[in-house]
C-alpha cells in the first residue's frame, strides 16, 4: 500500500519512541515484520536532553491492568550524528522497509540542517515532532509548537522547503481547541502529511500514602504524556475531524493496541498506523497478530487492500442537528440474561426508571417510560443481551 | 480443577475473549514450554483476545494438527495450565478450553506447495503419532501414505476416547484437513505382509514411520481368565466408539454387574462407558491406592460421579465361571506394597483376611497394553523393554536407518499430544535422513 508516495508492505509502523531508540531494537522490529519505523526524535547537538528517572507510570483499571501508560520521557539522547548512521545502516540492511526519522529543533537552521543530513543518509520520510508534551518551548513550559497554527505553518514550511525528496509529516497534538485549524496550517505549509496524534498531557495518579503523584521522582513529579488504550477514542476523533475537513494524508497514532483498533483508525482516514505502547508492553512479536488479523478481516469482508478501508466510517459522522430522531426502546433477550440486573439499577438511578424486575429477577422494560437512551446496553456485561428496537420515527 | 471434567465444555465467544483477556502473554511463555507439541499458547490466546480466531486456529495447527482433539483430551492441569504464570495471581488460564474454542473456527489451510516432488514415505498406523508425522512430512514436500488397519484414522483418539469428552466430529474434521495437505490414507490394511520392507521399497517408499501403537493387552494370569464374558477394556471402548446410532449402542451387551480391572485411564474410561451403557453396578479393581492410580484425577472423579465404585490396593486372584463356562464373579484379596512407591504387581504382597468376592457377568481387563511383536519382527527393528521399539530420542530413528517410529509403540503409552510431538520429531528425522543422501534399505538393519 502507498502512503505519501512511499510503498509500505503493511500499514503498521513503530512510532518515534523507546522502541526505535536503539539500532538493534529497530532491526529486531523490522525483522519481526513491521513495515517501517520512525526513529525516536533527534535534534542538533546543542539541544540538551536531560532525562529524569523513573519516567514511566500507568493508569490501571481493575483486572484490565494498564489501560493507559504515562511517561515523562524526552526526545532521544542520541543526536543527529548517531541517528544519521542508524538511518544508513537500516536502509542498507532493510531496503524494502520504510525508515523514517523524527526531528525537533528550535532555530530555522536546526530544522533545515537536520532535514538535509537525514535526506543525505537516505531517510524515507521525515516526521517533525511539534507536540512533545513534556519538552519546553522557549519560556512557556509545556507549550507545544502544534498549538499555534501560525508557528506550525511557518516551521513546517521551513522543513518542507529544505526537503528535496523525503515526504514531511507533522506530528500534532490533540490538546488544541480546533485541531482542524492546525491540520489546515500543515496543509498550507506544503508539508505532505499529518501524524495524529501525540500523547495526552495527564496526571497519572497519586500515591495515597505519600501524596506524591506518579511517577514519583525523588518526591516530585511532573505531568506525563499518556498513551495506550485509554486514549484511543480521543485519537479516533482527531483523525476523523482532520479527514473530514482537510485533504491531507494522515498517519494515525495514539491508543491503537490491536488490528481492530488499526482498522478503526483506517476507517476514519488513517493511511498507516503507528504503534508504541503495545509493543513496549508485549514486544515486537505482536506484529504477527496485527498482520494476520487485518488480512483475515479484509478477506472476510471482501476487500483487496487496506487502502479500501480508508475513510469508510466518515460519511456516518454528522453534526448532532443532523442525527435522525427515532423512537427506540430497550429489549432484554431473556435467554441470554444472566440476571445481574445492572441494567435495572443503571436505568433506575441514571436513566428513566424504565426497567423493572419480574419475580425471577428478569429485567422488563416499560416501553412507555423507556426513551431508548441505550445506557442499559452499555452496562450489560453480556454481548447482544439487550437490543434497542426501532419503533419508527419519533415525529 | 480447571480441566473440563465430564463434558467437553465449549466456551462462547464472550467467555473465550474474557478468558483470553486474563492472559499475561508472558515472555518465553512457560505454557508453550510445557506443551510437548510446542504450541505457541500465548500467541494463539492473544489472537483470540483480538478476535482473530482463524489466526489462533492456524497458529495451533502449525504445531499440532490435532489441536481440537488435544484441547479436549490433554491433561492440561499437568502440562500448560500447571505452568501458567497466572496461577500465582489468581488461577491458571483455561488453555485447553481456549484451544478447543480456537479450533472450532475455520481457516484457509496453508497452500499446498506446487506439486509435491519429495520422496514417498510410508506411515503405518493412523493414530496421533502417524498422522502428525504424515502432516509434517507433507509440509516438508514429501508424499506420505498412511496405512491403517481399521476403517478410520485417529487411533486412540478415535477408538478409545469417547463422547462426550471428545466429540467424534472433531477427529474427523482434523483428519480431513490432512487430506488437504496432501496426505494419502489407505484404510483396512490388516496384514503387514502387504507392507513388507521389500514391497514398500519396490513401491518407491524411501522411508517408513511406524506408529503402530499398543494393540495388545496384558492378561492377569489367574485361573478362569479364559471364561466367556472376560474381555479387554480397550476393545469395549472400540466397540462403543464404532457405534453409529443409539441402536448400535444398545446392541453392545456390556454387562449389568461389571468388574473392570486396572487403574489407568483405559480402565476408568471403560468403567464409565459400561456405566453409561446401563450397568447396574460397576466396580473398578486396581492394585494402586486412590492417589497412586495412573488415571487422571479428573477422570477418576467423573467416574465416581457416574457411580463407578473403586476397590483399590486389591488384586484379582481368580475368575469364577458358571456351569456354561460364563463368568459369574471374581475373587480377590487386598494388598500392601513391599517397597513403597513401586506400583507393580511383583511388589504387591497379599494381606491376610482381606479376601473378597464380587458377582460379575462381565469382566474387562485394562491392566496395560503391549506392542504387536509382529511389527518389530517383520521390519527387523530392535526392541527394548516390554517389546517397545527402540528409537533415538531426537529423531525417532530405529535400528534400521530408513525406519523411524514414535507414539505409544515406542514410548509405552502416553498422551495424544506426546504422540503428536513424537510424530513431528520423527518427520524431522526422516527429512534429515533423506536429505543427507543416505539411501535407505541398502543396510539390512
Amino acid at each position: 500500500m502507498d502512503f505519501c508516495g512511499l510503498r509500505f508492505e503493511n500499514p503498521f509502523l513503530l512510532s518515534a519512541s523507546p522502541c526505535t531508540d536503539d539500532l538493534d531494537m529497530a532491526k529486531d522490529a523490522l525483522k519481526a515484520g513491521w513495515a517501517g519505523v520512525v526513529l525516536k526524535t533527534t535534534s542538533v547537538a546543542s539541544e540538551v536532553v536531560d532525562l529524569a528517572y523513573p519516567m514511566m507510570s500507568s493508569f490501571r483499571v481493575g483486572d484490565e491492568g494498564m489501560v493507559g501508560m504515562g511517561n515523562v520521557d524526552l526526545i532521544s539522547e542520541h543526536h543527529i550524528d548517531v541517528v544519521e548512521k542508524r538511518v544508513r545502516s537500516l536502509k542498507r540492511g532493510f531496503p524494502e522497509k520504510r525508515i523514517g526519522a523524527s526531528i525537533m529543533g528550535a532555530a530555522r537552521e536546526d530544522w533545515e540542517g537536520l532535514v538535509r543530513r537525514l535526506e543525505a543518509a537516505g531517510v524515507d520520510f521525515i516526521e517533525c515532532s511539534f507536540s512533545c508534551p513534556q519538552g519546553t518551548l522557549g519560556s512557556k513550559p509545556g507549550a507545544m509548537l502544534a498549538q499555534d497554527p501560525v508557528l506550525v505553518r511557518r516551521v513546517a514550511g521551513w522543513v518542507k522547503g529544505a526537503a528535496r525528496r523525503a515526504p514531511v509529516i507533522i506530528k500534532i497534538t490533540p490538546m488544541v481547541a480546533d485541531v482542524v485549524e492546525v491540520a489546515q496550517a500543515v496543509k498550507e505549509s506544503g508539508a505532505d502529511a499529518v501524524c495524529a496524534s501525540n500523547t495526552i498531557p495527564s496526571l497519572m495518579g497519586i500515591d495515597l500514602d505519600t501524596f506524591c503523584p506518579n511517577p514519583c521522582v525523588g518526591g516530585r513529579t511532573t505531568y506525563s504524556g499518556m498513551s495506550g488504550a485509554a486514549i484511543k477514542p480521543i485519537t479516533l476523533r482527531v483523525i476523523a475531524e482532520i479527514a473530514r475537513q482537510v485533504d491531507i494524508p494522515i498517519t494515525g497514532t495514539g491508543g491503537a493496541c490491536s488490528w481492530r483498533d488499526a482498522v478503526e483508525f483506517m476507517l476514519v482516514g488513517a493511511g498507516t498506523v503507528q504503534f508504541c505502547t503495545e509493543p513496549m508492553r508485549y514486544g515486537f512479536r505482536i506484529i504477527d497478530d496485527l498482520k494476520e488479523g487485518l488480512e483475515s478481516f479484509l478477506r472476510v469482508k471482501g476487500f483487496s487492500s487496506p487502502a479500501d478501508l480508508l475513510g469508510r466510517a466518515l460519511p456516518h459522522i454528522v453534526s448532532h442537528d443532523d442525527l435522525p430522531r427515532l423512537r427506540v426502546v430497550s429489549h432484554v433477550i431473556e435467554e441470554k440474561c444472566i440476571r445481574c440486573d445492572l441494567c435495572h439499577v443503571a436505568c433506575r438511578d441514571g436513566g428513566h426508571q424504565a426497567i423493572g424486575l419480574k419475580a425471577d429477577r428478569t429485567p422488563e422494560t416499560d416501553e412507555e417510560k423507556c426513551v431508548g437512551c441505550g445506557l442499559c446496553v452499555q452496562v450489560c456485561p453480556v454481548t447482544g443481551c439487550i437490543e434497542l428496537v426501532e419503533k419508527g420515527p419519533l415525529r | 480443577m480447571t480441566t473440563p471434567i465430564e463434558t467437553s465444555r465449549m466456551l462462547t465467544v464472550h467467555q473465550a475473549v474474557a478468558e483470553a483477556s486474563r492472559c499475561l502473554f508472558c515472555f518465553d511463555a512457560p505454557c508453550t514450554k510445557a506443551c510437548p507439541a510446542a504450541v505457541d499458547v500465548a500467541g494463539f490466546i492473544r489472537r483470540i483476545r483480538s478476535g482473530n480466531f482463524t489466526g489462533a486456529h492456524r497458529l495451533i495447527w502449525e504445531q499440532n494438527v490435532l489441536g481440537g482433539v488435544c484441547g479436549r483430551v490433554c491433561p492440561t492441569d499437568q502440562l500448560c495450565e500447571e505452568a501458567c504464570s497466572t496461577t500465582e495471581l489468581s488461577r491458571p488460564i483455561e488453555i485447553g478450553a481456549l484451544q478447543a474454542f480456537a479450533c472450532e473456527h475455520e481457516f484457509l489451510p496453508e497452500p499446498r506447495g506446487a506439486k509435491p516432488s519429495g520422496a514417498k514415505v510410508a506411515v503405518i498406523g493412523a493414530g496421533p503419532a502417524g498422522v502428525a508425522a504424515a502432516a509434517e512430512l507433507a509440509r516438508r514436500g514429501y508424499r506420505p501414505t498412511v496405512f491403517e488397519k481399521t476403517a478410520e484414522a485417529g487411533g486412540q483418539a478415535r477408538w478409545s476416547i469417547l463422547e462426550p469428552k471428545l466429540p467424534r466430529g472433531v477427529v474427523e474434521r482434523e483428519i480431513g484437513r490432512l487430506r488437504d495437505l496432501g496426505v494419502v490414507f489407505r484404510f483396512n490394511v490388516r496384514s503387514l505382509k502387504t507392507l513388507s520392507r521389500s514391497r514398500l521399497r519396490k513401491q518407491g517408499f524411501r522411508a517408513l514411520f511406524l506408529g503402530a501403537g499398543l494393540p495388545g493387552g496384558y492378561c492377569l494370569s489367574v485361573p478362569g481368565e479364559d471364561a466367556e464374558g472376560v474381555g479387554s477394556g480397550r476393545e469395549l471402548l472400540g466397540r462403543v466408539a464404532a457405534a453409529k446410532t443409539a441402536r448400535d449402542l444398545r446392541s453392545i451387551k456390556a454387562g449389568k454387574r461389571v468388574v473392570v480391572v486396572g487403574g489407568g485411564n483405559v480402565a476408568v474410561d471403560a468403567a464409565k462407558a459400561v456405566m453409561r451403557l446401563g450397568a447396574k453396578k460397576v466396580t473398578a479393581v486396581c492394585l494402586e491406592g486412590p492417589a497412586e492410580m495412573p488415571a487422571y484425577p479428573s477422570e477418576i472423579q467423573s467416574a465416581w460421579a457416574l457411580g463407578v465404585e473403586f476397590l483399590t490396593r486389591s488384586r484379582i486372584t481368580e475368575i469364577i465361571s458358571d456351569r456354561r463356562g460364563h463368568v459369574c464373579g471374581v475373587r480377590g484379596v487386598g494388598i500392601e506394597w513391599k517397597v513403597p512407591g513401586r506400583y507393580v504387581p511383583s511388589n504387591a504382597r497379599d494381606l491376610a483376611d482381606t479376601e473378597f468376592s464380587l458377582p460379575a457377568d462381565r469382566v474387562y481387563l485394562a491392566i496395560g497394553q503391549c506392542p504387536d511383536p509382529a511389527v518389530a519382527e517383520s521390519y527387523g527393528v530392535a526392541t527394548g523393554r516390554r517389546g517397545l521399539l527402540k528409537v533415538k530420542k531426537r529423531t525417532g530413528q530405529t535400528s534400521v536407518p530408513w525406519i523411524f517410529a514414535g507414539g505409544d509403540g515406542a514410548s509405552g503409552g502416553a498422551t495424544v499430544v506426546e504422540a503428536v510431538a513424537e510424530g513431528k520429531r520423527a518427520a524431522e528425522g526422516i527429512d534429515e535422513f533423506l536429505r543427507s543422501g543416505k539411501r535407505g534399505g541398502k543396510s539390512r538393519g
